[in-house]
């Protein structure tokens, strides 16, 4: 790509960038949320919610309202939106979409050689899976009877089938836990998806890369932290850690000894994005905390996406804002159905 | 003394004797009962308080519980069909034993934990330390569940047996009262 993306920028993709600049702009703001946690009861919530954009989307909703009618409309709202970009957009826009697809297309695999290795129902499982992560040869899945013949079978035709491949021993995936499994998966999607941003070039290579690579060692440090106390080796852990991030080589080494909180402290003490972060956490109830802040961290670098023009980094922030506020608005209506309030301003504000 | 509790005997000494050693034995026998539906009255008010107060409690924890797990999807996404997906033996069991109150058998269950922890990994990548906590909250909630059970399984056990105790104490009363 040459440089200069913004004289050619608006040929293929000034449409859509338009299209999504006018979407992120209807995303619900300080204020809103406001109103929202005044809510008393669920009606009230869809009330509030008619006057934003998200309009009568829970009118054809029969009582009584749930919070989990509310996530599926939800999501199906982004769906749309996002299908329809999908379906407007030219190469190479269109190949970053299916990348973006990519992470929700994993966890739908993973739940489909579940359901396929435990003989149960396809049809109760592709309700189940997330709509974003379709692929063609989702129904094709219960002809398989092991991992391996699935993977030969049906997943090879996916866009999935490279990093499958760094993830197999001898042909095989049986052996592997399936939580492994998803989180190798991960791994090699996320490396993929950087090279090729950094490919790419341009404005997007430099909005990107940097949300990937935070992306990256906020698994590390996740896992990490998550695997304090379980039987998941050393070893095993540092083959989880994406290496795409700041923190590859030596911090990844050092974190892959880290034996408790305090030291993954120390690791990321050595980086000048993370100590502020860590600093931030305090000490006492430390885990909870720095997930908050790993969330509220990713919120505004996907907000500063916005602030440039002419790159590919609106689609992947503007999704990712969404999916926040859609997690928000499930926080809040939980609080306010379980009649809990204590915790109900927890949620990331975005804008 | 009322004509049709009467006793016909032949007034002799041996016939006195031998009715005093009856009498000693129904009284004997009447204050056996007493303390048997004693006994019984007494654990039965235990139980009833403990109900209570599992009762309310229940409500506290199955309230945090489900907190726990709204704040859990927060963070870690929707996990429902994967644990869901992963289920096959159950971890925690419940063992019937058997308890015995002034002869009267009552079942109890106590739970125990057999395995691992087959989600141990799940939510490795964002999530895990809330759905640490909320496996904690969950089964603390359980344990309170089989309590509760073992509780209320043992109430219509007790509460036969009390009530023919205490009519049968009730019966002896009037009848040595007359006697």
């Amino acid at each position: 790509m040459l440089e200069g993306a913004e004289f050619y920028f608006n040929v293929d993709h000034g449409y859509l960038e338009g299209l999504v600049r006018g979407c992120k702009a209807s995303l619900l703001t300080q204020q809103d949320y406001i109103n929202l946690v005044q809510c008393e009861t669920l009606e009230d919530v869809k009330i509030h919610l008619q006057t934003t954009d998200y309009g009568n989307f829970l009118a054809n909703e029969t009582n009584p309202l749930t919070v989990s009618k509310i996530d599926t409309e939800m999501r199906k709202k982004l769906c749309r939106e996002f299908e329809y970009f999908r379906n407007h957009s030219l190469e190479p826009l269109s190949t970053f979409f299916t990348y973006m697809t990519c992470s929700y297309m994993i966890d739908n695999v993973i739940l489909l050689m579940n359901g396929a290795l435990q003989k149960k129902s396809v049809k109760e499982i592709l309700v189940k899976c997330h709509p974003l992560g379709r692929f063609t040869e989702m129904e094709a899945v219960n002809i398989a009877e092991t991992p391996s013949d699935l993977f030969n079978a049906v997943l090879v035709e996916t866009p999935l089938a490279p990093f499958f491949q760094d993830c197999m021993s001898e042909n095989t995936l049986d052996e592997l836990n399936i939580e492994l499994l998803r989180n190798k998966l991960y791994k090699s999607y996320l490396e993929a998806f950087y090279k090729f941003c950094k490919n790419h070039g341009d404005v997007t290579a430099e909005i990107m890369c940097p949300i990937l690579e935070f992306e990256a060692d906020r698994r590390a440090f996740i896992i990490t932290l998550n695997s304090f106390g379980t039987e998941l080796s050393k070893d095993d852990r540092e083959t989880l850690y994406p290496t795409c991030g700041k923190l590859y080589p030596e911090g990844l080494r050092l974190l892959a000894q880290a034996e408790d909180f305090d030291q993954m402290r120390r690791v990321a003490e050595h980086y000048g994005v993370y100590k502020p972060l860590f600093e931030a956490v305090g000490d006492g109830d430390g885990d909870t905390r720095l997930v908050l802040i790993f969330y509220k961290h990713k919120v505004q670098m996907n907000v500063l996406a916005f602030n440039r023009q002419f790159h590919y980094g609106v689609f992947y922030a503007y999704a990712k804002l969404k999916e926040q506020e859609m997690r928000n608005i499930v926080w809040i209506a939980e609080c306010i159905s379980q009649r809990h309030r204590t915790k109900i301003n927890s949620y990331i504000p975005i804008l | 003394m009322s004509g049709k509790d009467r006793i016909e005997i032949f007034p002799s000494r041996m016939a006195q004797t031998i009715m005093k050693a009856r009498l000693k034995g129904a009284q004997t026998g009447r204050n056996l009962l007493k303390k048997k539906s004693d006994a019984l009255t007494l654990r039965f008010r235990q139980i009833l308080k403990k109900i209570i107060e599992t009762k309310m409690l229940m409500g506290e924890v199955m309230r945090e519980a489900a907190f726990s797990l709204a704040e859990a999807k927060f963070t870690a996404g929707d996990f429902s069909t994967t644990v869901i997906q992963n289920v096959n033996k159950a971890q925690v069991k419940i063992r019937a034993k058997k308890d015995n109150v002034a002869g009267v058998t009552l079942p109890v269950f106590e739970h125990y934990h057999e395995g691992t922890d087959s989600y141990e990994l799940t939510g490795l990548a964002r999530g895990g330390e809330q759905l640490a906590k909320l496996k904690r909250n969950y089964a603390k909630a359980v344990e309170l569940l089989v309590e509760l059970a073992s509780l209320q399984s043992s109430f219509p056990g007790l509460n036969v047996p009390l009530l023919i105790s205490s009519q049968s104490w009730m019966r002896g009363s009037e009848k040595s009262s007359i006697g």
